[in-house]
């Protein structure tokens, strides 16, 4: 009698985590509540957005306030954006939409049919930036995120929405590009066989699919171990006695931070060595540093879609890195809040080329457009082609024994060269 | 050869890890038939415990297993003292005794949150990353030491529960309550002292998690499920039977990733398979159901 009343506790406790995963994203304040209320009017461009100011997404959500606040500040700063030769303000309505996909979409509709915004931001997270961009798309407004990577989003045929976050394949690939040069230089074996372990989620299996069509394309790469894992998975030992097992030159896999280190302390416990090591984005992060320690983080290569050393060659990067320092006491900042400031300012950009606030306007000048950017490749494009997602390539990055983690690739972008094979192999 | 001594030494490990997370749990169910929910955050709570103890006053988080347990015991007996002894024993109380310690893991939760924000937490030592060569494989230090601990705790409360006058009247209340009240048994003093054990054991549970794994306040969740796992496959009440259970369920989940095209992903699924295999084909556990020792 007991046991079948355990089977409904158990029941029970699995719908008790469901909702106590919800019950983080409970706003911290009432959802929707305006950061800064603004009429249209005259002589103001009205610009709504959400972000997850609270919720799972809260800490990413406030980076990417930071990168919108400042793209503001700056717009404003000369008497506002040019508008058909009238000079206009730019006003921000932004709304919390505590991570919760529902309330991202709900406050987009407010935003446009009560709020009467002129043109909308995206929010962050590719799950939320899906649901808000059906109601842009409906609603025929221009749409502009730095939220949302999954290509799912931009194979919709929508004309309204533009993505400023690369696909994750693209990820995969810029790594698989650096491995190519490294081939031909002669610094690892050719054909390499590769350790493949991705996430289980679509982050996960676009890295999946990056790797392995470019491994099929170039016939220089054979995956010995192809394996898929659960996120924030605990014991990895197993998958990683199959890497061992398989002898394989380089390790590839794709993980969130806490399994990149919980991986990491097991990958070298184990005392594992690749000649080349990669955690897809994850690798030069200071909490990583500090849970690994430096010596154990050494020579991981990782690639992400912007990096604060773009400022070395590229002049937006660096506009952008001294107006940021400038504003937040000297911070250094990250991706997170580089293209937030890009995403309001690609807007902004278009608006002034259209001249006007005509939405059809707008979309057709963010459909055409082409300038000078902060991201890799230093230009701002949005192709038909990939459905508006921006294609602009990774910035490959490699964790160094004085603890930076200089660019590598592309070539265009590199502050240092990047070391293969990892010279701590035998050693450790 | 090499890979199989690998797989077995993998398995052992990670029982060793099931093991004590499960202990606390199936203590407090076999003696209070309370499923205490809280046991999640009170994993939470006790790798927060140990890491705050470690950041701040650079304590080795093996010597503040003690001091945690001890901490986590007397926050276990208030807890039954202000908290579960206002409800109904048994399948009387079941619902209401989930709601209360489900509401109290929302609180610690919370707390968690407040103080230490939802930010991943790594506690790391001079030796998380260091392994000794152990049949030819590697093994980490760390693992070995949290296997240790799981095989004293069992050895401890084994001893506790058949050799002491203490553990002998745990197991009578657990039996029948009513007569130990008869001859003279402090049932609720013993019901308060198994609640508080059980909370020690959990703490100490999420102290040694976090020597291997970041986490953040939602730790403990998947934490709780396998420990429900554990604790049924052993028969509830039965702590040896915790012990082989969680050797059980670690086997299950890592020696099918030796067969070729397993899907490495599914391993987690495995034990909840075996959950309800268990419930369906021998609902009293592998070994039967128990009353304890």
């Amino acid at each position: 009698m007991q046991y079948k009343r355990l089977i409904l506790i158990l029941a029970a406790l699995a719908a008790c985590k469901q909702s106590s995963q919800q019950t983080e994203q409970k706003p911290a304040s009432e959802p929707g509540a305006a950061q800064q209320a603004a009429a249209p009017s005259g002589d103001v461009v009205s610009i709504g957005a959400t972000l997850p100011l609270t919720g799972a997404e809260s800490r990413t959500g406030g980076f990417y306030k930071e990168g919108y606040d400042l793209a503001f500040e700056e717009a404003n700063k000369n008497g506002g954006i040019d508008v058909g030769g009238k000079k206009m303000q730019v006003k921000l309505t932004l709304l919390d939409d505590t991570s919760a996909q529902a309330t991202a979409a709900s406050l987009a509709d407010r935003l446009i049919n009560s709020d009467k915004v002129n043109f909308l931001l995206g929010t962050y997270a590719t799950n939320l930036v899906e649901a808000q961009s059906v109601v842009a798309e409906q609603n025929q407004i221009p749409y502009v995120n730095g939220g949302g990577a999954a290509t799912a989003i931009y194979k919709r045929g929508y004309k309204w929405v533009f993505g400023l976050l690369a696909p994750v394949e693209l990820l995969a690939e810029s790594i698989m590009n650096w491995l190519d040069s490294e081939q031909a230089a002669g610094h690892i074996p050719k054909p390499a066989t590769i350790a493949l372990l991705w996430e289980n989620t679509s982050h996960g299996k676009d890295f999946r699919k990056g790797v392995t069509e470019h491994a099929d394309k170039t016939k220089t790469y054979t995956v010995a171990v192809d394996e898929s894992f659960e996120l924030s998975g605990k014991d990895f030992s197993a998958l990683l006695g199959k890497v061992k097992a398989a002898d394989a030159d380089l390790f590839l896999a794709d993980a969130h931070l806490p399994d990149y280190i919980t991986m990491q302390r097991q990958y070298v416990t184990a005392g594992l060595c690749h000649k080349v090591t990669s955690y897809g984005a994850r690798g030069s992060e200071k909490q990583a540093v500090d849970a690994l320690g430096k010596k154990n983080v050494e020579y991981i290569v990782s690639a992400v879609w912007w990096a604060p050393q773009l400022a070395e060659k590229n002049p937006e990067a660096k506009k952008f890195v001294d107006l940021f320092k400038a504003k937040y006491n000297g911070r250094v900042p990250e991706w997170y809040q580089a293209l937030g400031y890009e995403t309001a300012r690609a807007l902004f950009v278009a608006i002034s080329q259209a001249g006007s606030l005509d939405r059809e306007a707008v979309r057709q000048k963010l459909a055409a457009m082409k300038v000078p950017s902060l991201v890799p490749g230093g230009t701002l494009e949005f192709p038909a082609q990939f459905g508006q997602q921006i294609h602009a390539p990774f910035v490959v990055m490699q964790n160094m024994p004085d603890g930076s983690a200089p660019i590598i690739a592309p070539a265009d972008s590199a502050t240092a060269k990047g070391i293969a094979p990892d010279p701590n192999c035998g050693k450790k | 050869m090499q890979r199989a001594v690998e797989l077995i030494i993998n398995s052992v490990l990670l029982a060793g890890l099931y093991a004590t997370m499960a202990y606390g749990l199936g203590l407090i169910y076999g003696v209070l038939r309370v499923v205490n929910l809280a046991h999640g955050g009170v994993i939470m709570a006790g790798a927060y415990a140990g890491y705050w103890l470690h950041v701040e006053f650079g304590i080795d988080p093996y010597v503040s297993l003690l001091p945690v347990a001890a901490v986590a015991f007397f926050f276990g007996v208030l807890m039954y003292r202000g908290l579960v002894h206002r409800l109904p024993r048994g399948a009387a109380g079941g619902v209401q005794s989930l709601l209360l310690l489900f509401g109290v893991w929302l609180i610690l939760r919370n707390v968690a949150y407040l103080l230490f924000t939802g930010n991943d937490q790594t506690l790391r030592t001079s030796y998380s990353t260091r392994a000794v060569a152990l049949a030819g494989e590697l093994v980490s230090v760390n693992r070995m030491a949290v296997f240790g601990v799981a095989v004293l705790s069992l050895a401890v409360l084994h001893v506790l529960l058949t050799r002491t006058y203490v553990g002998k009247a745990i197991r009578a209340v657990a039996q029948n309550p009513d007569s130990c009240t008869l001859v003279g048994i402090p049932v609720e003093r013993i019901y308060s002292l198994t609640f508080g054990l059980g909370t020690a054991l959990a703490a100490m549970a999420g102290l040694l998690g976090a020597t291997l794994f970041p986490f953040n306040p939602s730790f403990g969740s998947g934490e709780l499920l396998k420990s429900f796992v554990v604790v049924v496959l052993g028969g509830l009440g039965s702590v040896a039977g915790t012990g082989i259970a969680a050797l059980i369920l670690a086997a299950a989940e890592v020696l099918p990733t030796a067969v070729p095209g397993f899907p490495t992903y599914l391993t987690a699924a495995v034990g909840f398979v075996l959950l309800v295999l268990v419930l369906v084909l021998r609902p009293g556990g592998l070994f039967g159901q128990r009353v304890l020792g």
